[in-house]
């Protein structure tokens, strides 16, 4: 049948309908909308009719309710009397808290071992390698209980381990000295005058580097910076010291106290957040190192020659030449990982930490379950989404300025 | 003898003893440098210390019976206890599952005669075939269940022999006899009602590595496509489609697999009619493979966008169809490019299977993490317990990945 022949209506510019692209694409859409509507619309009648029929608890009055539960470890002060609404904000606190450690201490452990792996000591890379090779395909919930069940088999706090009187080791979890402020606002007074001198210390870097490019002086922008820094840092203690009559921050040592030997003052890194912590640095790391190490990988060999050739220092090679390249191709997989560190730290659970899905499942039993998630999915959203914001403003400002 | 005066044919002088031989690999990768000397003496005291340790842990200080104890618990969980199989031996149906797969792996030696194919498959065998010889009980192990096991090597045979002399040897057979042994697995693990000796067991009760390798098995199989089609439809120009699987693609990567698992359970029930068929292991297993499948379509795309766009206008100019451009060159193209990150979505897959323990599922990890629990006279063996577990997942996890270095190389990826 040509198309000649064809009624007028089943035509569009001597084109079939049927063959028509634009005809295709648009049923193609269609179809696949109603469909989808369909399910959605299917889905959310049974809930409701469930809602109805089964008298399944649904609404948002629960958030003013009182919690009534304890959580185990918090951040923020929370008594058991406080609303489901707070208590939200502790678990998602404790969610953050581990995530933004673990990713700091994840990267920092991930580049050591990427560039191990790419050390010319065949020893260290060696080493390297096993670590990646066994840490990254072991299931982190297997390592997670691993750690966990080392710590719980240690003795009890009495029993407990004290190495040199300050470091205390038990199966509540390890105390260690830690600054604390003998005074709150002048704690937070220094604090303030101290990250102004980091502020400080980075501007004059800055401001070095850029002298010691143009000028082709040496200028020393690190530890001139460095120097700033713990210069303003130092003055301002001394000060504080001066006026106050005391210093800002005193270290406090944990010890044991009263009757049932409880470990008192410094830091204690209790079971759950030091598994978690740990379990999660490990994991982490693993797949960080594989990534630094394909980042520089993928820089050309040519570059470091060149560099090399126009009387570059191998350490400014590295630094000026090879790492911002490397950046390029380590951000974007980098900032998959923190997304993949922050959302496994929901397995805290099964190691005794209250992370915001273990509080969340939690919850379930004294509150409708629907609510809870929908929180709970806007939650770890709008905390993906942060880190893909945070990995993208990072890597527009690294590309290069005639390649966009 | 007397240094030669002036060189002369066939006399060449050797390199220095320094630079070649022990020494010579021994200054290059190891003592090049002050540092790296260093380096070297800082690993090598950490590596020997770490080794002598664990050694003298492995061989004199663990106590590995927390292992035998649980045994065939750590295969197939609760599937052989009487609340599971009230009043008859079901262990013999896991088992008949695993001769069939041990004849699907030897139909996929048959057809490929790789070394690599053969590997796996003759070390499935053996390992398995190992089992029948341990001196102690592996749930309720008789003569039965050890020559169950040994049976192992004959469908070995079969199974390569099938492929090699009859026409079920091509891949596409091979393909949907796979698909239809999984099928049959699955069958004969639930039962079928009615049947003597196939009484129906519950999937709450399935269990241990079997539960992790079932799920892993499935996911993998509908992750690939399902990723596949996802990432086709996030490139589509079609605003609708592209809309719908961009939606789909970020939900399911914005929230851990574990609440999204939880939420399963709690949710699925309301969302579907009361009687809707869809048990605990189901909805895993679609869970799971979603899940999967967002990160798939992720790495898909990736590939897809490392294309040259000369190939698919090439394509176009030749005369192929859209679907063909797709089909035949874009994909092929771009799977064979991102190998590496789709097997480690694969591999990542597996790890996850381990993950439904929050829906009360009993895999291998749940098994051993309960029975410490309930049992705090064995708390000290958890080590050993859980090292044991983490170096039968290691043992999988790397199997993939060589099984993917190893198609890599034989696709010629990185060479053309």
């Amino acid at each position: 049948m040509t198309t000649q022949q064809l009624p007028r209506f089943l035509t569009y510019q001597n084109i079939p309908l049927w063959r028509h692209v634009l005809i295709i694409q648009w049923t193609a859409q269609i179809v696949s909308a109603i469909v989808v509507v369909a399910l959605v619309v299917w889905f959310f009648a049974n809930v409701s009719n469930a809602i109805q029929d089964r008298d399944i608890p649904f609404g948002w009055s629960f958030l003013q309710r009182e919690y009534q539960t304890p959580i185990g470890e918090h951040f923020i002060p929370y008594e058991s009397s406080d609303t489901f609404l707070y208590a939200l904000l502790v678990a998602i606190t404790n969610t953050v808290i581990v995530a933004v450690a673990g990713v700091i201490l994840a990267i920092i452990l991930g580049i050591v071992i990427g560039v191990a792996r790419l050390s010319s000591n065949w020893l260290v890379s060696r080493l390297a390698l096993v670590y990646i090779e066994f840490f990254r395909n072991v299931p982190l919930l297997v390592q997670l209980l691993f750690w966990f069940f080392i710590i719980l088999a240690l003795p009890p706090v009495r029993e407990g381990y004290a190495i040199g009187g300050f470091l205390y080791i038990n199966n509540g979890g390890i105390s260690m000295p830690w600054p604390l402020p003998n005074n709150l606002a002048m704690g937070l007074i220094w604090t303030a005058l101290a990250l102004t001198g980091v502020v400080v210390g980075i501007l004059l870097n800055k401001r070095l580097s850029r002298k010691e490019t143009e000028t082709g002086q040496s200028t020393y922008p690190f530890i001139k910076g460095v120097a700033a820094a713990a210069g303003i840092a130092v003055a301002a203690w001394l000060l504080l010291s001066l006026l106050a009559g005391e210093s800002p921050f005193f270290l406090s040592v944990p010890g044991p106290e009263g009757r049932f030997g409880r470990i008192a003052g410094g830091f204690t890194a209790r079971a759950g957040l030091l598994v978690l912590l740990v379990g999660l640095v490990i994991y982490t790391a693993a797949f960080i190192a594989e990534i630094v190490r394909a980042g520089i990988q993928s820089v050309g060999r040519g570059q470091t020659e060149a560099a090399r050739a126009l009387g570059l220092s191998p350490t400014n090679t590295l630094r000026q030449v090879i790492f911002p390249q490397a950046l390029r191709v380590i951000i974007p997989p980098l900032i998959s990982q923190c997304l993949n560190l922050t959302k496994n730290s929901s397995l805290g659970g099964a190691v005794g930490y209250t992370d915001l899905t273990n509080v969340a499942v939690t919850m379930t039993q004294t509150a409708p379950a629907i609510s809870i998630f929908i929180l709970i999915m806007a939650s770890y959203l709008v905390m993906s989404l942060t880190w893909s914001l945070i990995g993208n403003i990072y890597n527009r400002r690294l590309q290069f300025g005639g390649r966009r | 003898m007397a240094a030669p005066t002036a060189p002369h044919a066939g006399y060449e002088i050797p390199p220095p003893r320094t630079e070649v031989g022990v020494i010579g690999w021994l200054t290059a990768n190891l003592f090049s440098t002050w540092y790296n000397a260093a380096l070297t003496l800082i690993a090598g005291t950490a590596l020997i210390l770490a080794l002598w340790y664990g050694l003298s842990w492995v061989f004199a200080g663990a106590d590995w019976t927390v292992i035998a104890k649980l045994g065939g618990r750590f295969v197939i969980g609760q599937y052989n206890t009487d609340a599971a199989c009230a009043g008859n031996n079901c262990f013999w149906r896991p088992q008949a599952a695993l001769l069939l797969v041990i004849a699907l792996l030897g139909m996929a030696w048959g057809l490929q005669g790789n070394p690599v194919a053969r590997n796996i498959a003759v070390g499935v065998t053996v390992i398995a075939a190992a089992f029948a010889f341990l001196p102690y009980s592996l749930e309720r192990m008789g003569l039965d269940v050890r020559i169950l096991l040994l049976a192992g090597i004959p469908a070995l045979g079969v199974g390569y022999a099938l492929a090699r002399w009859t026409p079920l040897g091509t891949g596409l057979r091979i393909t949907i006899a796979g698909v239809v042994i999984f099928l049959l697995t699955l069958v004969l693990l639930r039962g079928l009602p009615g049947v003597p000796g196939m009484q129906p067991v519950g999937v709450i009760y399935w269990g241990g590595l079997m539960l992790n390798l079932i799920l892993a098995v499935g996911g993998i199989t509908l992750s690939l496509p399902i990723g596949i089609a996802l990432a086709l439809g996030r490139r589509s120009n079609l605003p609708v489609v592209k809309a719908l699987c961009v939606t789909f693609i970020e939900v399911f990567r914005g929230v851990p697999l574990i609440t999204l698992l939880f939420m399963s359970q709690v949710l699925v029930p309301l969302a579907f009619p009361q009687d809707f068929p869809l048990n605990s292991l189901l909805r895993a297993g679609i869970i799971i493979t979603m899940f999967s499948a967002a990160y798939m379509a992720e790495n898909i795309r990736g590939g897809l966008q490392a294309l040259h766009p000369g190939q698919a206008e090439a394509a176009r100019a030749l005369g192929l169809a859209g679907w063909q451009t797709t089909l035949l060159i874009s994909l092929p193209q771009a799977i064979r490019n991102v190998i590496p990150a789709i097997v480690g979505q694969f591999i990542g897959l597996f790890k996850d299977t381990s993950l439904v323990y929050i829906i009360a599922m009993l895999d291998i990890v749940e098994t051993g993490r309960t029975f410490i629990l309930g049992n705090p006279e064995y708390l000290q063996s958890a080590r050993e317990m859980f090292v044991f577990v983490a170096l039968v997942f290691w043992i999988f996890t790397y199997g993939m990945s060589y099984v993917s270095s190893k198609v890599e190389e034989s696709l010629g990826v990185g060479q053309r």
